[in-house]
């Protein structure tokens, strides 16, 4: 028994141990900019893939030129007219220095616009960028994924219904 | 000198059936933690790789429900095919698998086939992310995939407990069980994004569907008062230990690591806010109506639900209220399927009250 829980104990150790000074991210990796200019501000923005597909996700960079000290801002992401997201402008979790999103993915094809509304030293300013062309998914088709993806509830259905007429004369 | 041996062989130790039943319920909570903690992770700190660890928990509670699934069906396979008796307490009566080839109790050759699905769909995922990238999207195809898997565990493991309902560990062990299925359900309910639900809100009549069907089939598995407000506490007190653990945990693991918070970071526990807290009220409801036909309760508790969700978000989020008519739509979708789901969840506890081996007298 002693041995058991030692052994346990070893393995839960083991992987634990692997788990924490073993993780490595990947570093932010920029293969394509766009320039954007909001009033004063130069604005780049960085993709790490490119070009971008729908539902691919990727690290999105907004660098000022100027850094982001004592700037705040807004970003706001449109497909055609209907708007999908506002939110601040967050420092970038694997590159601080800049605005960013992580392992981002659009989620549909089409053209998009990325709307800036940056504040800092020389005040207010708007800039976007438009035509940003999101390319179809990579991939099966969504309905055959789901159908893929929903064969254990279909399986527990299926369970059900046998378990269900088994005791339906003695219920 | 005279030796008097024993009419019959004295037990000691614990019951028989409770050691591998307590591991596979093990199990599921190792699932629940590490599902809390990495949606909290994704939401709080961000980056993703396969070996994180809330990742780790996740693999290790399909691990450990799936190796004491296997453990019993070979114990028992090994039994049968020695013509020794087989107690169908251990997970109910043995069923012949791959013809005669394993003899596997019904209860863990459930949750061992949701351990074996998981690994399934843990390589769908893997594939997923290959071609996609390290999202962190809870509701994405896999990924029910992945949640449906560890609830197949989780109904096997309230049917290993269900067969010992008549004395107490199996009673307790039926309310823990049905207790984190109905969480892990409001997870797996994110999945209803991808329905055209027009004005309904489709995740909010999924988790009234769900917590109602799960609440009342425990109570009427195991048929007494107090039965549905015992799953309801359950529930209530593994939301608050994840209220607190989840943001905690996060912290912690960025720390340890050296990421830091994302700005912005609300710090709002994102499962446990998934959970109704009305729950206690509607389990309170189920009590109180009992004697009514099972859809009138049913009914009741989806309503509550539905009408809360939104004040529960503007409590929590501090979002504003929804638009009425969209409120409106989604209390009566709530109403209609709370009504199916009581009505479902009475015969589901009644089914699983099969499960228990027969006494003479005795037909359910």
């Amino acid at each position: 028994m002693r041995k058991t829980i030692l052994g346990l104990l070893g393995a839960a150790g083991l992987l634990l141990g692997l788990a924490s000074p073993a993780l490595a991210f990947e570093p932010v990796n920029v293969v394509h900019t766009e320039k954007v200019q909001a009033g004063p501000y130069d604005l780049t923005v960085g993709f790490s893939t490119w070009p971008v597909r729908a539902m691919q996700s990727l690290d999105f960079t907004f660098a000022p030129a100027d850094g982001i000290t004592s700037k705040t801002g807004t970003l706001t992401l449109v497909r055609g007219t209907k708007l999908v997201d506002d939110s601040p402008l967050a420092r970038h979790p694997r590159k601080r220095e800049v605005w960013g999103l992580d392992v981002f993915a659009l989620p549909e094809p089409g053209t998009w616009t990325f709307k800036f509304a940056i504040d800092g030293p020389a005040g207010p300013a708007t800039g976007e960028l438009k035509d940003l062309q999101v390319m179809d998914q990579l991939g099966p088709p969504m309905g055959l994924s789901w159908a893929i993806s929903t064969i254990p509830l279909f399986g527990l259905i299926a369970l059900i219904v046998i378990a269900w007429r088994r005791t339906r004369t003695v219920v | 000198m005279d030796i008097t041996a024993a009419a019959a062989p004295v037990r000691v130790g614990a019951p028989r059936g409770l050691v591998p039943a307590s591991v596979v319920l093990g199990g599921t909570l190792l699932s629940l933690i590490g599902l809390t903690w990495d949606i909290q992770w994704h939401s709080d700190v961000g980056p993703d790789t396969f070996f994180t660890m809330p990742h780790l928990f996740l693999y290790a509670g399909s691990a450990v429900s799936g190796l004491a699934s296997l453990a019993v069906v070979l114990m028992t396979t090994a039994n049968e095919k020695r013509d020794k008796a087989v107690d169908p307490i251990v997970g109910g009566r043995a069923v012949g698998v791959f013809g005669r080839t394993f003899a596997a109790p019904v209860g863990y050759l459930i949750s061992g086939i949701g351990a074996a699905l998981f690994l399934i769909y843990g390589l769908w995922d893997q594939w997923w992310h290959g071609l996609y990238g390290f999202d962190a999207v809870i509701d994405s195809p896999p990924h029910i995939g992945l949640l449906l898997s560890v609830s197949i565990t989780m109904v096997g493991a309230v049917m290993v407990f269900a067969v010992a309902r008549e004395q107490s560990w199996g009673t307790y062990g039926v309310a823990g069980t049905a207790a984190v299925l109905l969480v892990f359900s409001m997870v797996t309910v994110l999945g209803l994004r991808a329905l055209p639900g027009g004005i309904v809100n489709t995740v909010s009549v999924g988790s009234a569907f769900f917590s109602v069907m799960i609440l009342f089939m425990g109570a009427h598995l195991l048929k007494r008062r107090g039965a549905a407000l015992t799953v309801a506490v359950i529930v209530a007190v593994l939301q608050a230990v994840f209220w607190w653990f989840s943001p905690w945990a996060t912290e912690v693991y960025a720390d340890a690591t050296g990421l830091p918070l994302r700005d912005y970071t609300d710090g709002i526990p994102a499962l446990p806010n998934m959970i109704p807290m009305c729950l206690i009220v509607v389990a309170i409801a189920a009590e109180l109506l009992h004697r009514l036909p099972a859809w009138i309760p049913g009914a009741v508790g989806g309503l509550i639900i539905t009408a809360c969700s939104p004040l529960q978000r503007m409590l929590t989020y501090g979002v504003p209220f929804p638009h009425l008519d969209r409120y409106l739509a989604t209390v009566v979708a709530g109403v209609i399927f709370g009504a199916a789901a009581g009505m479902l969840g009475r015969r589901f506890g009644q089914m699983l009250r099969h499960l228990a081996p027969a006494r003479e007298g005795r037909h359910a």
